[in-house]
């Protein structure tokens, strides 16, 4: 009976390591750290931004942003808050809605 | 930038250690930003925290490999060096390839390194839920552990190895997965 109960217990303790490793391995790649993955905003940021003959630092500097977040922008890996969508079009001296769709345009992101 | 250098005391950081590691782009340490290398890094950390956790099962080992007080010595020696490498090197070394966004505080960080920090907490958080469900499972049907006892198998390196994954483990995260930093 003794031994019937370790085994018991071994199999059950083999059945939870394995669950524990799938559940690491699944959980480990089902992540996104875009703010809404599933419906994306396009932008025009980048051709705004070349035709105003700004660098990516430069557009940084004057939203308050790191550079690397402006690429981030420019690639459409990440969609602005409200208030940073607002920054980027005064500093570009575009609307909003110019620099920003739903839709993609034929020659934005 | 005030001029004074305000401490983060919850953080344990200082603005200006933040803003420096932040904007930094012409450093020794560029080299370490490719996702590649931050990738490299994070198995390195892996690997030394590893290596911690195990020397807690040294005694274990030793008896059943069998041996000579020469060789044990040489084995000890170099995992010691090579642990203390690539914990506490790489735990450096991880800070700086992500830009220390992991420990900055929220006020020094832009929205989108906000939300990534926040996110790669959050995993931590998980991840450190299923190392902790492991380390029962190790206590439960593993060999036998004790904490700061000279003989047998000392769990104390094993807490250490846990604390440090803890303390690393937003790090590695970011480091893992973000594309650029």
């Amino acid at each position: 009976m003794a031994d019937l109960f370790s085994l018991t217990s071994d199999m059950a303790a083999i059945s939870v390591s394995e669950n524990y490793v799938v559940l690491m391995l699944c959980s480990m790649y089902a992540t996104d750290m875009s703010r809404n993955s599933e419906d994306p905003v396009f932008n025009q940021i980048e051709a705004a931004r070349t035709s105003m003959g700004l660098s990516r630092q430069e557009l940084a500097d004057l939203v308050g942003v790191h550079y690397q977040t402006i690429g981030y922008l420019e690639r459409g890996e990440y969609s602005p808050s409200l208030v940073l969508a607002l920054r980027i079009s005064r500093a570009l001296k575009q609307e909003v809605s110019e620099l920003f769709s739903l839709t993609p345009r034929s020659e934005g992101k | 930038m005030s001029k004074k250098n305000k401490i983060y005391w919850f953080e344990g950081v200082t603005e200006k250690g933040v803003r420096a590691l932040l904007n930094e782009e012409h450093s020794n340490f560029t080299w370490l930003r490719s996702q590649r290398n931050r990738r490299c890094l994070v198995l390195i950390q892996l690997l030394g925290l590893a290596l911690v956790a195990l020397a807690s099962y040294f005694p274990s080992i030793r008896t059943n490999l069998n041996l000579s007080a020469q060789t044990e010595l040489a084995i000890y020696v170099v995992t010691a060096i090579f642990v203390v490498i690539a914990v506490f090197g790489s735990y450096s070394l991880l800070r700086i390839a992500v830009r220390g966004i992991a420990d900055a505080p929220e006020e020094l960080l832009d929205e989108r390194q906000v939300l990534v920090r926040n996110s790669s907490f959050r995993y931590a958080y998980f991840y450190m839920g299923y190392l902790v469900i492991g380390l029962l499972l190790l206590m439960f049907f593993g060999p036998e552990l004790t904490l700061f006892e000279p003989t047998g198998n000392d769990g104390s390196f094993l807490l250490i190895a846990t604390l440090m994954a803890f303390a690393s483990a937003p790090s590695m995260i970011l480091a893992w997965r973000e594309r650029d930093i």
